[in-house]
């Protein structure tokens, strides 16, 4: 049962901003919905105060510029994303990532600030917006603030959001030259949350053949979605081969941290990772070297 | 002409037009004044003594209107098994102990739903937690905590079926082979939740909406646990939002809205949420399977045993029926010269288990089917041949059980095998499996103890040709509406959209058991063709009268036209026929019934449908994930009535059993459901759904209406089997333990891996 | 707590209530303006028989709070037919038996609906991605699937039947 609580619709960045810090003592953001209400339901959540962000168009938009990368602001809805042509020319990753994300209904309403927001660590930009080494613009009344996503999750639905802080938008650098960014989700039922999830990001040198950076996330495999630097450098420097390969398995299975449930057992969760970091670093390999070409 | 003018196309359903407007009102949607809302208490222990509780303080909050616990109740103990009393095992209100975590405890009525669920929270129960068991093979030992008083070791009920010398014909067998199956649970999911409004009023009449498989069975039970006449109850179901096996035994949605409305005389309705549906709701049986076979070299069946041990969960619900059920299609669809069966139900601390879908033929199924593709293996015989050598046939009798009049098995092994040598070669990591089952149509078993006919129907034909029939039997969606109004229009002449249907209400129609067991086509289904045929006899007599044919001449009504059998082309319309007849009947309508009970048809079943299914499914050897690609069936289902609905079935029943295949479970700790929602219980989605073909193979009944038998369960009962040949083929690992999640497959493969290393 | 005012067009009627701002709009729209074609199958957002068009999407309405929509426009399944004109995919459902219980019938009807204002001529696997969130537990989802194609293939223009 949903407890009762006063609702409060804001406009404006700034309308948000001002009601936040005015019921800083109780109260909870509302975006889409689509989590938060689940939690509401279930007693979790019981805000004296809920703030509507959901119409701050302000925060509805996704922009490209080559200095600056992709924009995107916090009330975009995932089915935005999803069909966006600059989105699918920029960072087609994005695209994919999103038509694999739950169902349309849920897309259509839900926000990529909420997603993030909520901290869950199965969720999928997470991962794919790190392996993109992508930033978070946050603000409270008092000030605003840049954070890299690698510092952005902490635990369990869990974020660094302060209290009277909401995200505003996600950036996403231009993708590098000689690179390719890729992401699955290994899932029994399509567009279910991941059991694992991996997103790997290969930069190429001017070779073709070797590797210059590599930026690899894991999602559903620790309390918030982890960068796989051991992997990383065991990958940078390296030409690819299949031993390379599953060393690069070996070792990202050994850096989750995976938790048993009735999905999976932690040792299935790890084989998964080994399997996908296999499958995704050699897919983005082969993406990266085709643009050498 | 041909044979049938209704029957055998395909038609859309009768309330086809009402569901795809939203016009059909569900219980879930049925609204009264001053109607309240109630919501359920239930037990957080999987086994406790209530010490006390006090419901004062959720009294006394505003909107509450009343409390009541097991202290309002008769104190009875129901159950469906009513001819024998220590079966029925089950308290509508638990008053002095809980036996699993969702045992209903209190119940409330208030202004709103918020309101109530608030009040529950006001309730204070006083537990003393009771050391508690949840695994059937723990509970049977000597010492394990025991659940009810006249139960020893908490064996629930037991079942043995033998015949032939089974241990004689062990010693011929040239390969013997014993394996251990698990088969899991399954949650129903019904789209709509248990649901019921009942408006008690002063008068002491009762009016319960209901979310029904059988309004018959729920007005008896209600009847039993209420003190009221049972034709002061009157149970009305229009729509049903899914049953599945669910929905023909007393639930707390029921019984808790009962009696608060008759403490209130006041309409109650209570919703069971989704969590509450699959906590404290009925599910698939879990069973323990031991299997021993004895075989001849040329893969000719000689001896089968079987033993089984079911989780039963605190209380019999129908759960006897399953054990008994699993234990006959055991055997099928096969000739077993000799077999016996051991099973044994056995209380633990967990939702009760009960019918689904199959009722435990499924179950059998899996296993049986298993276990001869690795007898074909071992012994270099062809899957198919070692399932057509056995096969069953027509006129064959399961010996002191059942006789089988039509079977079409050998035409089914036929049409697959030729599917599968169309298909060619697979690609690598593909695999078809296939699986034989047979199921019944409709039960002969009488446990509820009714004194009236298993099925009932009356016709009323009006002074416009316009058709009331009314039946007793239930549509939750598996059409059987549609199905009685073409039997009903094909026996009596007329066009479908001749009849209004009447059905779903107590009080306006005549009793019929319910819509389980497969049971509705054939045995509805014959008293609906009954009733049509006495009408048909009336209205002959009159066009008789007026044609005054040669007597040697026979009469006959086909879409509408009364004609001469012989020389249809002299004839008289039917509305004309029927306005004179009733003229002349000093304005009466024709009226007819038609009833139905089964008689000297063995233990079971009057009738077997049988049938044969192919899966196919890749598997990804890094994941152990499966793929189903496609899933072709032949089934033998007699005459088929509506070839659309059976094809709906076929395809409803295979996500239904490739999800208890693959993915279906619900894991408990400590007798908690870890996964009572849909987002970690899971279920098919259309990318899961393989491409499915259905190949009807026709047979004749004699039993059935128009040679008709099932097709509904028996479908379900094939899938789970066939995929486990599927994975088998695939990889060459054969997982006994349901659902074959692809963890387990890949554990399977790399054990394998790791023997044929060494 | 405080009602408040909710301004909605529900299948082209305008509506104004007073509402808690905590009710859902599958409340609204089954309790207080009566339209109960649209069901509930979870309440927790993973069924999708709650599905209904909110300014031409699909959203799952218990997983809106109704005066979120306030200002919107919304297609339930009440909306879909014209009289006793049926809409073609209504007439599809029907000829290729779509439906059994139902009760997911509803949402599946409007997730279609939208799926084809968005893609008239989707492919089999568009239309499987186009429904998937819509949980069926009869149909085993291939006659759903039949019946949508049809649509596309032109089937049930006006005037071809
Ligand atoms: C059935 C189902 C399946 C799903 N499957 C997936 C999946 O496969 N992958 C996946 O990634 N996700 C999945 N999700 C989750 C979903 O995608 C997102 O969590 C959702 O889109 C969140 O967006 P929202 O706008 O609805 O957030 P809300 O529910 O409104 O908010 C979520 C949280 O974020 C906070 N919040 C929202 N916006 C802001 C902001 N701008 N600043 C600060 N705090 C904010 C809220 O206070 C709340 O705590 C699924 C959800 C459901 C219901
Ligand atoms: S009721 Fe299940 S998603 Fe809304
Ligand atoms: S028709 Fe019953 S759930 Fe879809």
């Amino acid at each position: 049962m949903i407890r009762d609580f006063i609702y409060l619709k804001a406009n404006t960045v700034e309308e948000a901003l001002d009601l936040i810090d005015q019921h800083k003592e109780d109260y909870k953001v509302i975006c889409g919905g689509q989590s938060l209400l689940i939690l509401m339901r279930q007693g979790l959540v019981a805000p004296e105060h809920l703030i509507d962000i959901k119409s701050v168009e302000e925060l509805n938009y996704i922009q490209f510029d080559e200095k600056e990368g992709l924009r995107i602001g916090a009330t975009t809805t995932h089915r935005t994303v999803e069909l966006s042509p600059l989105v699918l020319e920029k960072f087609p990753v994005l695209v994919h990532m999103e038509e694999n994300l739950a169902s349309i209904q849920t897309r259509n309403w839900g926000t990529i600030g909420g997603n993030l927001c909520h901290g869950d660590p199965a969720g999928d930009p997470g991962p794919v917006f790190m392996a993109l080494n992508g930033a978070v613009k946050i603000a409270s009344k008092q000030k605003t603030r840049t954070l890299t996503l690698d510092e952005f999750f902490i635990d369990y639905f869990e974020t660094v959001l302060e209290e009277g802080e909401i995200l505003l938008e996600v950036r996403l650098p231009p993708i590098p030259p000689r690179t390719a960014v890729v992401y699955e989700k290994f899932n029994i039922i399509k567009n279910d949350q991941g059991i694992i999830s991996v997103a790997a990001s290969i930069t190429l040198n001017n070779d073709g053949l070797s590797c210059n950076d590599a930026r690899i996330v894991i999602g559903a495999a620790a309390p918030a979605p982890i960068r796989a630097k051991e992997t990383e450098k065991l990958l940078i420097g390296e030409k690819i081969s299949k031993g390379l390969l599953e060393k690069a398995g070996e070792k990202a299975s050994e850096e989750a941290d995976p938790v048993a449930d009735i999905h999976a057992s932690e040792e299935y969760r790890r084989h998964l990772v080994g399997v996908l970091i296999k499958k995704m670093v050699e897919k983005a390999w082969e993406q990266a070297k085709a643009q050498v070409k | 002409m041909t044979k049938f003018n209704v029957i055998n196309t395909p038609i859309h359903n009768v309330d086809g037009i009402a569901k795809v407007t939203g016009r059909a009102v569900y219980t879930f949607d049925v609204n009264l004044p001053h109607m309240l809302h109630g919501k359920i208490l239930r037990s957080p222990y999987p086994h406790a003594k209530i010490l006390n509780i006090d419901t004062s303080q959720a009294e006394a909050l505003t909107g509450v209107k009343a409390v009541v616990t097991g202290k309002d109740t008769l104190g009875v103990k129901q159950g469906i098994w009513r001819r024998y009393k220590e079966l029925c095992d089950e308290e509508i209100l638990a008053r002095d102990k809980v036996c699993y975590i969702g045992e209903p405890v209190a119940a409330v009525a208030a202004v709103d739903e918020d309101t109530a669920e608030e009040a529950l929270d006001l309730i204070e129960v006083e537990y003393e937690p009771l050391s508690a068991v949840f695994e059937p093979l723990e509970a049977i030992k000597e010492g394990a905590p025991l659940l009810h008083e006249n139960a020893e070791r908490n064996i629930n009920v037991t079942r043995h079926i033998e015949w032939g010398d089974v241990d004689e014909a062990f010693k011929q067998a040239d390969y013997v082979r014993e394996d251990w199956f698990r088969c899991s649970s399954q949650a129903h999911v019904c789209m709509e939740t248990h649901c019921a409004v009942a408006d008690y009023i002063p008068e002491g009449k009762l009016t319960v909406w209901t979310s029904t498989q059988s309004h018959y069975y729920i007005k008896v039970l209600l009847s039993d646990v209420l003190g009221l006449k049972e034709n002061d109850i009157r149970v009305i179901s229009r729509y049903t939002g899914g049953g599945f096996g669910s929905k023909f035994e007393l639930d707390s949605a029921q019984f808790c809205s009962s009696v608060l409305s008759m403490k209130l005389c006041k309409p109650v309705k209570i919703v069971l949420s989704r969590e509450e549906e699959f906590m404290a709701t009925k599910r698939r049986t879990p069973m323990f399977y031991y299997l021993r076979s004895g075989v001849k070299k040329d893969g000719t069946f000689l001896a089968k045993e079987a033993r089984v041990f079911t989780e039963g969960g605190a209380y019999t619900a129908m759960g006897a029926t399953a054990l008994y059920l699993t234990g006959f299609f055991q055997s099928f669809p096969y000739v077993w010269p000799s077999y016996r069966y051991d099973g044994y139900r056995v209380y633990t601390n967990t939702a009760p288990t009960s019918a689904m879908r199959g009722f435990g033929a499924p179950q059998a199924t899996f296993c049986a089917e298993t276990q001869i593709d690795l007898i074909a293996e071992e012994l270099g015989i062809d899957r198919i041949d070692i399932r057509r050598k056995n096969a069953m046939y027509a006129d064959y009798e399961v010996p002191g059980q059942a006789t089988i009049q039509s079977c079409g098995l050998s035409e089914c092994l036929d049409r697959v095998e030729e599917w599968i040598k169309d298909r060619g070669k697979l690609p690598p990591h593909h695999g078809i499996g296939i699986a034989a089952y047979g199921f019944m149509s409709g039960g002969i078993f009488n446990w509820f103890n009714t004194p009236y006919a298993f099925s009932s129907a009356v016709i009323q034909v009006n002074v416009d040709g316009k058709v009331d029939l009314f039946i007793g039997s239930q549509d939750m969606g598996q059409g059987s509406n549609t199905t009685m109004s073409m039997i009903c229009a094909e026996e009596l002449g007329v066009r479908v959209e001749d009849i209004r249907l009447h059905m779903g209400d107590t009080d306006k129609c005549p009793v019929d058991l319910g819509a389980w067991g497969s049971r509705e086509t054939l045995m509805q289904g014959n008293a609906v063709k009954m009733a049509a045929a006495e009408a048909k006899k009336q209205i002959l007599k009159y066009a008789a009268a007026k044609m005054s044919p040669n007597i040697v001449y026979d009469l006959d009504i086909k879409d509408r036209w009364v004609h001469l059998l012989a020389r249809p082309e002299r004839g008289l319309s039917y509305f004309d026929v029927v306005k004179e007849a009733i003229r002349g009947k000093e304005g009466q309508p024709i009226v007819a019934r038609g009833h139905y009970t089964p008689h000297r048809k063995g233990m079971i079943s009057p009738a077997y449908s049988f049938g044969v299914q192919a899966v196919e499914a890749s598997v990804d050897s890094d994941t152990g994930k499966v793929t189903l690609k496609n899933c072709v069936t032949a089934h033998d289902c007699g005459q088929v009535i509506n070839p659309l609905g059976l094809q709906g079935q076929l395809e409803g029943a295979i996500a239904m059993a490739a999800g208890y295949g693959f993915i279906e479970d619900l894991p408990m700790d400590e007798g908690k459901i870890l996964n009572p929602n849909l987002v970690d219980y899971k279920i098919l989605r259309t990318t899961e759904m393989p491409e499915t073909t259905v190949m009807g193979v026709t047979t004749y009944e004699p039993e059935g209406p128009f040679g008709a038998k099932e097709a509904g369960e028996g479908l379900t009962n094939p899938t789970a089997g066939a995929l486990a040949n599927a994975v088998f083929q695939a990889t060459g690992t054969s997982i006994k333990e349901l659902p074959i999640t692809p963890e387990k497959i890949l554990n399977a493969l790399r054990e394998r891996n790791k023997r044929e290393k060494k | 707590m405080e009602k408040q005012v909710l301004r909605i067009t529900v299948n082209s009627e305008y509506h104004e209530l007073y509402i808690k701002p905590k009710r859902l709009l599958v409340e609204v729209l089954r309790d207080e303006l009566g339209l109960t074609g649209t069901k509930k199958g979870c309440n927790t957002g993973a069924c999708h028989a709650c599905t209904v068009i909110l300014n031409g999407k699909t959203v799952k309405s218990c997983s809106v709070l109704a005066i979120q929509a306030d200002g919107g426009e919304i297609k339930t399944v009440e909306g879909l037919a014209s009289g006793a004109e049926l809409t073609p995919l209504q007439k599809s459902f029907l000829d290729h038996g779509a439906y059994q219980c139902g009760f997911c019938t509803s949402g599946m009807l409007l997730s279609a609906t939208a799926l084809l204002a968005e893609n008239s001529k989707p492919t089999v696997e568009q239309i499987k991605e186009g429904i998937h969130g819509n949980l069926c537990r009869c149909t085993g989802y291939n006659s759903i699937i039949r019946a949508v194609k049809a649509v596309t293939e032109g089937k049930y223009e006006e005037g071809s039947q």
